[in-house]
C-alpha cells in the first residue's frame, strides 16, 4: 500500500457511488449546497405563495385556510432546517472547516455520510408531512393543544415529529464530528487563539446544536406520544401543562436562532478581513463575543412567551438577559467597522453582501431590542412587527452570509471565477427586494396586524402591497443567483489559488483552485506565523 | 476497494502511528459528547418532574400550596372573592360543577365549599382532579387545608357525590406588592380518568371491561375529534 504516492492522490470513486458512499469532506459538502438549493426552492416558492395570497385583502386563490397554516410551517421549518442549516454548517462547515485548519478531512468521515442522508432523509419526510391528512399547520414552533390530536388528527404532524428527529440526529452527528475535528485536528501552530473566526464559529455552532437539539428531540418525543400513546406530558386534562413545551420548546428555539447567526458571523469576519485588507479588529473579543453570545443564549428563553403569565420579576430577569446579549453583539459589530476604517477596501461582491449583512443585522438588533421589554412586548406579541425583526435578524442576514459566503468561496470549489457585474446586479436586486419586503411589515405589524393569518382588514394593505412587492423583487434575485451559478459554472475563466490576494490569509488559498479531491495530506505547518 | 486506497493515501502525508494516536484521541472525544446528548435528553425528561416540584415549591403557575390552618390570629383587612370552576376531560363521562359560584372572604380566616360529581356511566371509574388558580402570582397564597383532589375518587355508576374543599388566603397577600391588588382569586379543577384504575378491580371484576371502554373510548376520539 505505501507504493501509493502523490501521482494517485486525486483518485476518486466515479458515477454514483462516489456521491452515494461519499466519505469526502469536499463532496458532502458539496452535497448539502445542492440540498441547501434545491429546498430554498422549495421554501421560497411557499413564501412567494404566501405573499401573493397576501397581495390584496381577502382571500384570492388559497381556498383552503389550513393549506395556508401548512405554507407558513412548511416555509419556517425548511427554511430553518433544510436551507439555512445544511448551507451554513453542512456545507460551508463540512469544505472549509478541514481545508482551514490544515488537515485532510473530518475526524469521522463515514458519519459526515451519514449526517447528510438522514437530512436528506428528513426533508422528504417533511415535504410528506406538508401533503398528507390536510398538512401539518402548526407552525415551526409546533404548540399543543393546536398540535395535540385534537386539533390535527392525521399523520401529517407524526411526519413533521420524525423529520425533526432525523434532521436533528443528522445535525447532533455533524456537530459530535465537528468538534472532534476542531479540537483535535488543528495543524501544529494553530493553537485556538490562532484559529480563523469562522473554525471559532463553527465550533460554538456545534457546541450549541450538542446542547440545544436533544431538548428538541426530548420535547417532540413526548408530543409524539402525547399524540398517539395516551401519555399527557401536553394535556392539561391529563395533569400536563402545555406551557412545558413552550419552555422546552424555546429552551431549543432561542440556542437554534444563534446556530443559524454564528456560522454568518464567522463567514462575514473572514469576508470583510480579506477585503478590507486588513487583520480582524480585536480578534479575540470577536472569539469571546461569539463565545459569550452562545452561553448567555441559553438563559433567555423565555422571551418568546411574555404574554403566557409570568410573574414581574421573572419578565424583568429575561427583559435583562436578553438585553444583556446586545453588548457582545455590539462588540462584533464595531470590530467590523473597525477592520474596515483605514483598509483599502474592495467592493466586490462577497464584500457588498457582508456590508448587506452587518446593515441588516443592525436593523433586526434594534429591533430586537425593542421586542426584549416584556412591556413593549405585549403588544407587539405575534404581530408582523416580530415577523420583521426576525425576518432581518436571522432569515435575510444569515441568507446574505450565504450569498457572501457563495462569492468568496465558490472559486476554491469549482475553480471557475463568477461574473463580477452579474453578481454586484444581484446584490442590488436581492438587496432592494428584501428590504421593500420586510421594511414595511414593521409598520403593519405596529398598526396591530397579527401573523400566521390568511386574511387581514383593509387598513393594513398598502403596506403588504409594497411587502409583496418586495417578496417578488427578492425572487428575481433569487433566479439571477441560479444565473450567475450556471454562468460560473459554464465559464471559461479560472480562478487562482488565491483570487483575493494578500487580504485573504487563511489557509484554504494555499491550496488549488479547484481545491485537489484530497488536500493537506502533508500537514500545514503555521508556527512561524499565525494564522490571523 | 476504493475506500481503502482512499485511507491509505492519508496515512502517506500523517504517518501511521500519529494518526492511530489521533484517531483514539478522537473516539474519546466523541464518547464525551455522545454522553453530553444523552445527558440533555435526560434532561429535557426530567424536566417534567422538576417542573411539577418547582411550582409546588414556589406557587409558580398558579399551583396552590397544602397547610394546616394557622392563621396566627392574622386577618386582612380587605376582602377577596373566590370563584369556582369546574371541568372534566371529555374522555371520562361525569358530570362535575361547584355547589357555589363564589365565597367571599377575609384572607387569615378559613372557608369550606363543596363540589358535586357524577358518574353519567355505568361503570365504576377511578378520577383524579388538577387544580390551579388564577391569577398565577396568588398560588403560593392559596393554602387548602383539605381537598378531595389529593386523592383519587371512585365513583359507581350513577352515583353522586359532593366533596369538600377547605381553603384559606394568607393574610399576607395584602402585603406583597405584587398581589395586594387582587380582589378576585378563580379556584379551577379538571377532572380526568386516573390511569390507575386497580380500585375499581377492588369493587368488582369489571375492570378489564372499564379499561377497554376507557381504551375505546379514546380511541373514538382520535378517530373523530370534536
Amino acid at each position: 500500500m505505501s507504493n501509493i504516492t502523490h501521482d494517485h492522490h486525486d483518485h476518486r470513486p466515479s458515477g454514483w457511488k462516489r456521491w452515494a458512499y461519499s466519505t469526502n469532506h469536499k463532496d458532502i459538502g458539496t452535497m448539502y449546497l445542492v440540498l441547501s438549493m434545491f429546498a430554498a426552492i422549495i421554501g421560497g416558492a411557499a413564501s412567494m405563495l404566501m405573499r401573493a395570497e397576501l397581495h390584496e385583502p381577502g382571500i384570492q386563490f388559497i381556498t383552503d385556510p389550513q393549506f395556508y397554516n401548512v405554507l407558513v410551517t412548511a416555509h419556517g421549518f425548511i427554511m430553518v432546517f433544510f436551507v439555512v442549516m445544511p448551507a451554513l454548517i453542512g456545507g460551508f462547515g463540512n469544505w472549509f472547516i478541514p481545508l482551514m485548519i490544515g488537515t485532510p478531512d473530518m475526524a469521522f468521515p463515514r458519519m459526515n455520510n451519514v449526517s447528510f442522508w438522514l437530512v436528506a432523509a428528513a426533508l422528504i419526510l417533511l415535504v410528506i408531512a406538508g401533503f398528507i391528512d390536510g398538512g401539518a399547520g402548526t407552525g415551526w414552533t409546533v404548540y399543543p393543544p393546536l398540535s395535540s390530536a385534537d386539533y390535527h388528527p392525521g399523520m401529517a404532524v407524526d411526519f413533521g415529529i420524525l423529520a425533526l428527529h432525523l434532521a436533528g440526529a443528522s445535525s447532533i452527528l455533524g456537530a459530535i464530528n465537528f468538534i472532534t475535528t476542531i479540537i483535535n485536528m488543528r495543524a501544529p501552530g494553530m493553537t485556538f487563539h490562532r484559529m480563523p473566526l469562522f473554525i471559532w464559529a463553527m465550533l460554538l455552532t456545534a457546541f450549541l446544536l450538542l446542547l440545544a437539539i436533544p431538548v428538541l428531540a426530548g420535547a417532540l418525543t413526548m408530543l409524539l406520544t402525547d399524540r398517539n400513546f395516551g401519555t399527557a406530558f401536553f394535556a392539561p386534562d391529563g395533569g400536563g401543562d402545555p406551557v412545558l413545551w413552550q419552555h422546552l420548546f424555546w429552551f431549543f428555539g432561542h440556542p437554534e436562532v444563534y446556530i443559524m447567526i454564528l456560522p454568518a458571523f464567522g463567514i462575514i469576519s473572514e469576508i470583510v478581513s480579506t477585503f478590507s485588507k486588513k487583520p480582524i479588529f480585536g480578534y479575540l473579543g470577536m472569539a469571546y463575543a461569539m463565545t459569550s453570545i452562545g452561553v448567555v443564549g441559553f438563559v433567555v428563553w423565555a422571551h418568546h412567551m411574555y404574554t403566557m403569565g409570568f410573574n414581574v420579576e421573572t419578565r424583568a430577569y429575561f427583559t435583562l438577559a436578553t438585553m444583556v446579549i446586545a453588548v457582545p453583539t455590539g462588540i462584533k459589530i464595531f470590530s467590523w467597522l473597525a477592520t474596515m476604517w483605514g483598509g483599502s477596501i474592495k467592493f466586490d461582491t462577497p464584500m457588498l453582501y457582508s456590508m448587506g449583512f452587518i446593515f441588516l443585522f443592525v436593523v433586526g438588533g434594534v429591533t430586537g431590542v425593542t421586542l426584549a421589554n416584556a412591556g413593549v412586548d405585549m403588544a407587539f406579541h405575534d404581530t408582523y412587527f416580530v415577523v420583521a425583526h426576525f425576518h432581518y435578524v436571522l432569515s435575510i442576514s444569515a441568507l446574505f452570509s450565504m450569498y457572501a459566503g457563495f462569492y468568496y468561496w465558490f472559486g476554491k470549489m469549482s475553480g471557475k471565477r463568477y461574473p463580477e457585474w452579474l453578481g454586484r446586479l444581484q446584490f442590488w436586486v436581492t438587496f432592494v427586494g428584501v428590504n421593500l419586503l420586510f421594511f414595511p411589515q414593521h409598520f403593519a405589524g405596529m398598526a396591530g396586524m397579527p401573523r400566521r393569518i390568511i386574511d387581514y382588514p383593509d387598513a393594513y394593505a398598502g403596506w403588504n402591497m409594497i411587502s409583496s412587492w418586495g417578496a417578488y423583487i427578492s425572487a428575481v434575485g433569487g433566479i439571477l443567483f441560479f444565473v450567475v451559478l450556471y454562468k460560473t459554472l459554464t465559464s471559461n475563466v479560472k480562478a487562482e489559488a488565491n483570487e483575493w490576494g494578500v487580504g485573504a490569509t487563511t489557509l484554504e488559498w494555499t491550496v488549488d483552485s479547484p481545491a485537489p479531491f484530497h488536500t493537506h495530506e502533508v500537514t500545514p505547518n503555521i508556527i512561524p506565523e499565525p494564522a490571523e | 476497494m476504493e475506500l481503502k486506497k482512499q485511507k491509505s493515501t492519508t496515512r502517506v502525508g500523517d504517518g501511521v502511528v500519529n494518526m492511530r494516536k489521533k484517531s483514539s484521541r478522537n473516539g474519546l472525544t466523541a464518547v464525551v459528547l455522545g454522553f453530553l446528548v444523552f445527558s440533555m435528553i435526560g434532561l429535557a425528561y426530567a424536566s417534567e418532574p422538576l417542573y411539577r416540584i418547582f411550582c409546588q415549591v414556589t406557587g409558580y403557575g398558579g399551583t396552590t400550596r397544602i397547610a394546616v390552618f394557622d392563621n396566627k390570629g392574622l386577618v386582612a383587612k380587605n376582602s377577596i372573592t373566590v370563584r369556582f370552576d369546574a371541568n372534566v376531560n371529555k374522555l371520562l363521562p361525569w358530570r362535575f360543577k361547584p355547589m357555589q359560584n363564589k365565597i367571599t372572604l377575609r384572607p387569615g380566616e378559613q372557608a369550606i365549599a363543596f363540589y358535586e360529581a357524577t358518574n353519567v356511566s355505568d361503570k365504576p371509574i377511578v378520577g383524579t382532579a388538577v387544580f390551579n388558580v388564577a391569577p398565577f402570582k396568588v398560588g403560593e397564597y392559596f393554602n387548602k387545608i383539605e381537598c378531595f383532589c389529593f386523592t383519587e375518587q371512585i365513583l359507581l355508576p350513577g352515583q353522586t357525590v359532593q366533596m369538600p374543599v377547605t381553603f384559606f388566603v394568607d393574610s399576607s397577600i395584602a402585603e406583597d406588592r405584587n398581589t395586594k391588588e387582587v380582589s378576585t382569586i378563580t379556584l379551577s379543577y379538571t377532572f380526568y380518568a386516573s390511569d390507575d384504575q386497580s380500585e375499581v378491580e377492588n369493587l368488582s371484576r369489571t375492570s378489564l371491561e372499564i379499561k377497554k371502554s376507557v381504551d375505546n373510548l379514546r380511541r373514538t376520539q382520535i378517530i373523530q375529534p370534536g
